[in-house]
């Protein structure tokens, strides 16, 4: 993988939920609403918390 | 106002979010006119005007609980603040002078206006329909006559009465003497009612000597002698005549409620005067300016209003002045040149709307005048959301205003009678701001511009139809001039500040009647909230009159009135604080209240809970506690970790708890269901058992049980949101953006490829967690995790705020775990709080001879005895035998004095007697108490214990955010003493009391060790020869040497003397002294003043060599 180029991030959108990829540099708006609040997801990694 | 997408309004949880301010575009319309020319419109910029939130101009207005949910709001959101800079904050609601109501008043200061002045004068805050006031006072001097005084440029102008009742209408020497002693009659002794005393006649004469000394005859002589004093002062009069000028004054400083009206003005002086010389002869009392009778409230609206006002008057003065200097600068100028003039008007229109955000923002009012304002700063305060009650508590104060904060005195901070049923009596915040900041009760409400079906109210039609039904009640109107007997004969009537008339005292009472009657038939010539404040004929009492209010910004309650109407309607009358010490109500909890026949209740309260505030009301059986008590439980209600909100998911608070497991209670208020409190819950019921169990329940400790913890009994979570702008704080423009370093491959971390954390993921302190990087140099920073706990990445939202759109505004939530642990603050509705002191293991817990049941908390029987929360006793009972029972059980205080004369009357003759019955049926003891067996030796406890279901809080006090712990770390730069302050890592002060503590116990050593070898432990070279500490330099030879030693293998502890004394030349002098660092410091300091320290190195008592004396 070429380490100039960081692997896209996933986001939702605030308003209509729809889900953006952007990268480093995008402009933070909707694609499919314009809105400009994007919510990061949920990490796919396993997470570990503590069960006490 | 709108967001990046056309036509898409902005809603208020995205200025939340975006920490940006819910505002509107501010566009105003200015006609201009030159001469007589067209007059011509044009619409200027003013900025932006924040919106109140559920105000006429939000979006939100009318808004169903699905819409408000879909945009991120609280279902059951009320508005009523705004937010600015992503902060929610509301105009706090001051105690101002009632408006419109001549007040008698007695004051010291009033002494110092100038020589021969007295303590007495007749105050009255006239206010204006624009809602902007001047307050005007008339000073009683020591040779009788009266002065008018009033705020004028910051300063205060007093005039001669004489000159002002003159001024106002053509009038004669004869006539004004005759309105002054009309109230006055030789036949009369002194008597029930009767205000006036001879001496009226001589004052009234030496006060129209006053103008006459003066050679002022004439109603144009004295407008010419007012004029002539203001003309200068008068900004855009200085072209008028003198008379022009008076008038002007007149209308906008003397008595302004009244506007053009000199007649009226003039009735009210002559009025305000007679009332002056009553307080003056002591045939009336004084008017207390403490009480709520002569107190009314500043709504937000008004003050933005009388802010507003003030601006545009400012960018008026500015713009003209932009005018003026072109003019003389540029001879062709065109005054009638449309665009040249907008150029100039539109320059400082922007500043209008940026006070008024300002005003919201930081709360200060800034203006050059006072704005008859009673301060200035703080006219905001933040409404925080760290639960209900506090939220609620916020939108409910009533601040009495930050002059009186200062105050030595205590009379401002006394609960007085007047404010019953208007302000809590309970909830106040015991300390500093206290009796300063009370709440309103729950029924009190405030009257406005608004009637009950939300239409603006027409006041002047208001007052037309009054004035109709008051004549055909039987009060004789008033003629232009007020030319009748006084008090006892006829009583005077004033609306809304102006005297509309008279009628006989023998009749008054039936016209009182007859417009309560009004009110209750909601006849439009009586709103719904109309003041009768009729004050009756007393001996040396207060004023009596008829004093009917309609204004807004009153207090006003409603109240039941006992009159029969035909219809049999609900008979709810609304009264304010001004009537209602001249009324007779009837509390259900107070039997007749010592009234006697001739004098019958004519209304009742409601409920005796009417006087209790929203968070007083939810206190369960209150009236069985010691009242200071319930002062602490609505403190603490108030400090409760609980639900902030259902909207948690959208907020974006900088700080706010969560309980996880919250319960509702079992035991509850008939206003927890009238408020929907089970939206917000705040505690947990816990099985309370009140014994000395261990020893670590002494001193108000608590023993909570760990398995009840570890089943989730008072979990939390602390929510934190950093909102992060590198567009705001980037320096020399340099473009800074999140990203990762393109270099690391680290995917271990807890940043993502995209500079910020992974939503999830925990962050340890001190790690990474997100990262910024410089467009312009490539460096990358990354940013550590502050604080002493882990945290869990809750969300990261993005908000694109620019078009380029590029990622530089996030919002990362962090939540912190926060389960109870020792020092945990927890307490019960009764001001009973308490420091958890052990999560005790559930098998050692005792348990209970029936049920087997461990309690989860354990409190020590000594927190009761002098504390007598009887209620915290009865809530265990109810609670028991409400959950034996399947049933939520009542715990409204009062209840069974209300229940008395309804048909389900009360059997029992106390609530226990009530219960006990009911435990009894359940198999438990009649007192709610229960055999125990020890859980660490397995035998029965030898008394029975006390224990049953109370709901408890979990405040938001947690030694987490508390302990402090050092024993190294930074140091001061300047001392090298260790620092203060838990955010720095520093420690703790070992004071001189502290000091002395371990003096007296010879702790000589322990003592040395805290002061000086754990502080600023330091060796210094002092020259015993010159007995100077600064002197000591080092011998350059000195490392060279340092360092052939460690070469050669010996030991490299510092040689001695290596050092020299500059003063002296030599070494031969030099010691090693052990010193505190700070005093080598003072050494300096003193040096710096040319003074010399001399240290003495030897026992020698005499002087040193060198024969200063120091």
């Amino acid at each position: 993988m070429d380490p100039q180029q960081p692997e896209p991030v996933s986001y939702l959108c605030g308003d209509c939920g729809a889900e953006n990829t952007l990268k480093t540099g995008d402009v933070i708006q909707c694609r499919e609403c314009g809105y400009r609040i994007l919510y990061k997801k949920r990490t796919r990694r396993i997470v570990q918390y503590e069960a006490r | 106002m709108k967001d990046g997408r056309l036509e898409q309004p902005l809603y208020p949880q995205e200025c939340r979010q975006g920490r940006i301010s819910y505002s509107g575009e501010f566009k105003v319309e200015a006609v201009f006119q030159f001469n007589d020319g067209a007059p011509i419109r044009q619409t200027f910029n003013f900025g932006h005007l924040p919106i109140m939130l559920m105000s006429k101009l939000c979006h939100l207005r009318g808004a169903d609980p699905r819409k408000l949910i879909y945009h991120g709001e609280e279902a059951t959101e009320m508005g009523g603040y705004f937010i600015s800079g992503g902060l929610e904050r509301l105009i706090r609601i001051l105690i101002l002078q009632k408006r419109n109501y001549p007040m008698g008043m007695v004051r010291g200061a009033f002494i110092k206006r100038g020589a021969g002045y007295t303590d007495k004068a007749v105050v009255m805050r006239c206010v204006h329909h624009d809602q902007s006031s001047v307050t005007v006072k008339l000073y009683y001097l020591q040779n009788g006559s009266a002065r008018l005084g009033f705020w004028f440029a910051g300063r205060e102008i007093l005039l001669p009465v004489g000159i002002v009742l003159k001024a106002l209408i053509d009038t004669s020497d004869r006539e004004i003497f005759a309105s002054l002693t009309c109230c006055y009659s030789d036949k009369r002794e002194r008597g029930k009612g009767v205000v006036s005393t001879q001496l009226i006649g001589e004052r009234t004469q030496i006060i129209l000597d006053e103008v006459r000394a003066l050679s002022l005859f004439t109603r144009t002589q004295c407008l010419v002698h007012i004029g002539k004093y203001f003309r200068s002062a008068m900004e855009g009069f200085e072209k008028d005549d003198y008379e022009t000028v008076a008038e002007a004054v007149i209308k906008d400083y003397i008595l302004v409620h009244l506007q053009n009206d000199n007649h009226a003005k003039f009735n009210l002086l002559i009025f305000m005067l007679q009332k002056l010389y009553a307080l003056v002869d002591q045939t009336t009392s004084p008017d207390n300016p403490d009480a709520l009778q002569f107190q009314e409230a500043l709504l937000p609206g008004h003050l933005i209003t009388v802010f507003l006002k003030d601006r545009i008057q400012d960018w008026l003065q500015k713009s003209k002045r932009l005018i003026m200097e072109e003019i003389t600068k540029n001879k062709s100028f065109q005054l009638n040149n449309s665009l040249e003039i907008r150029k100039f008007l539109s320059k400082y229109t922007t500043s209008v709307g940026r006070a008024i955000e300002t005003l919201i923002k930081v709360g200060r009012a800034n203006s050059q005048s006072m704005l008859d304002l009673p301060q200035r700063e703080g006219m905001t305060i933040q409404a925080e959301r760290l639960n209900f009650h506090r939220y609620i508590s916020h939108f409910r104060s009533v601040h009495r205003g930050s002059s009186f904060a200062k105050m030595r005195t205590t009379t401002v901070r006394k609960l007085l009678p007047e404010s019953w049923g208007f302000l809590c009596p309970v909830h106040t915040p015991d300390g500093e701001p206290c009796g300063l900041l009370n709440h309103m009760t729950s029924i009190c409400r405030i009257s406005s511009c608004y009637n009950s079906e939300g239409a603006i109210k027409d006041f002047q039609k208001i007052k037309d139809k009054l004035l109709v039904e008051l004549v055909r009640g039987g009060m004789i109107p008033l003629l232009p001039k007020m030319e009748h007997t006084g008090p006892p004969e006829i009583l005077h009537v004033h609306l809304d500040g102006c005297i509309v008339g008279s009628i006989a005292s023998a009749k008054i009472e039936e016209v009182v009647n007859y417009l309560r009657r009004l009110k209750l038939l909601a006849h439009p010539a009586t709103p719904e909230d109309l003041e009768v404040g009729y004050v009756p004929l007393s001996l040396g009492g207060a004023y009596p009159g008829l004093y009917l209010f309609t204004s807004p910004a009153r207090f006003v309650r409603p109240v039941k009135n006992l009159v029969s109407l035909p219809d049999g309607e609900p008979r709810i009358e609304l009264i304010g604080p001004f009537e209602q010490a001249f009324m007779e109500i009837r509390c259900p909890d107070g039997g007749d209240g010592g009234r006697k026949k001739e004098f019958p209740a004519t209304h009742e309260e409601i409920h005796p809970t009417a006087i209790l505030s929203v968070v007083a009301n939810l206190t369960p059986w209150s009236d069985h506690n010691q009242s200071p008590r319930n002062m602490y439980q609505c403190q603490m209600a108030k400090q409760t970790m609980g639900f902030c909100g259902q909207a948690l998911k959208y907020r974006t608070d900088v700080k706010a708890f969560h309980l996880q497991t919250p319960q509702s209670p079992i035991v509850r208020t008939a206003t927890y269901k009238k408020y929907h409190m089970d939206e917000f819950p705040s505690g947990t019921n816990a099985i309370v058992a009140v014994l000395s169990y261990t020893g670590y329940d002494m001193e108000d400790a608590m023993i909570l049980n760990k398995s009840a913890v570890d089943r989730g009994m008072f979990r939390g979570d602390i929510f934190q949101t950093e909102c992060i702008d590198l567009s705001a704080k980037r320096t020399e423009n340099v473009p800074e953006i999140f990203a990762k370093s393109p270099l690391s491959r680290d995917t271990n971390n807890v940043i993502d490829s995209d500079g910020l954390p992974r939503v999830g993921e925990t962050v340890v302190p001190y790690e990474q967690y997100y990262s910024i990087y410089n467009t312009l140099t490539g460096a990358i920073r990354p940013v550590r995790l502050k604080g002493t706990e882990p945290a869990v990445i809750d969300y990261v939202a993005l908000n694109g705020t620019n078009s380029k759109g590029s990622l530089q505004k996030v919002n990362i939530r962090l939540r912190r775990k926060r389960n109870p642990i020792i020092g945990d603050k927890f307490s019960s509705r009764h001001g009973q709080k308490g420091v958890c002191s052990q999560l005790w293991p559930d098998i050692d817990m005792p348990f209970s001879a029936n049920t087997g049941m461990r309690p989860d908390l354990i409190i020590n029987p000594h927190a009761f005895p002098s504390r007598m929360t009887i209620a915290m006793l009865i809530e265990s009972i109810a609670a028991k035998a409400g959950s034996a029972h399947g049933k939520f059980i009542d715990a409204t205080p009062f209840a069974s004095s209300v229940k008395e004369d309804g048909e389900n009357r009360c059997k029992y003759d106390s609530i226990v007697d009530e219960l006990g019955p009911m435990l009894a049926s359940y198999g438990f003891n009649h007192h709610g108490t229960e055999v125990l067996y020890s859980g660490l030796f397995g035998t029965e406890l030898q008394f029975e214990i006390f224990i049953g279901p109370v709901y408890y809080q979990r405040l938001r006090h947690m030694v987490s955010d508390k302990f402090q712990v050092r024993t190294t770390g930074r140091i001061d730069q300047v001392t090298k003493q260790p620092i203060g302050g838990r955010k720095h890592g520093g420690g703790i002060r070992f004071g001189e009391m502290e000091r002395d503590a371990l003096l007296a116990h010879g702790a000589s050593y322990l003592l040395h060790d805290r002061l000086h070898t754990c502080s600023d432990y330091h060796v210094a070279d002092v020259c015993s020869l010159c007995g100077s500490l600064l002197s000591a330099t080092v011998i350059n030879s000195d490392t060279q040497k340092k360092s052939k030693r460690h070469m050669l293998g010996l030991n490299t502890v510092r040689p001695a003397k290596n050092f020299a004394c500059q003063a002296c030349q030599t070494n031969k002098g030099m010691e090693t002294v052990a010193m505190p660092y700070v005093f080598r410091y003072l050494a300096a300091e003193l040096a710096a003043m040319n003074i010399k320290l001399d240290l003495r190195l030897s026992n020698r008592r005499e002087a040193p060599p060198s024969n200063e004396s120091c």
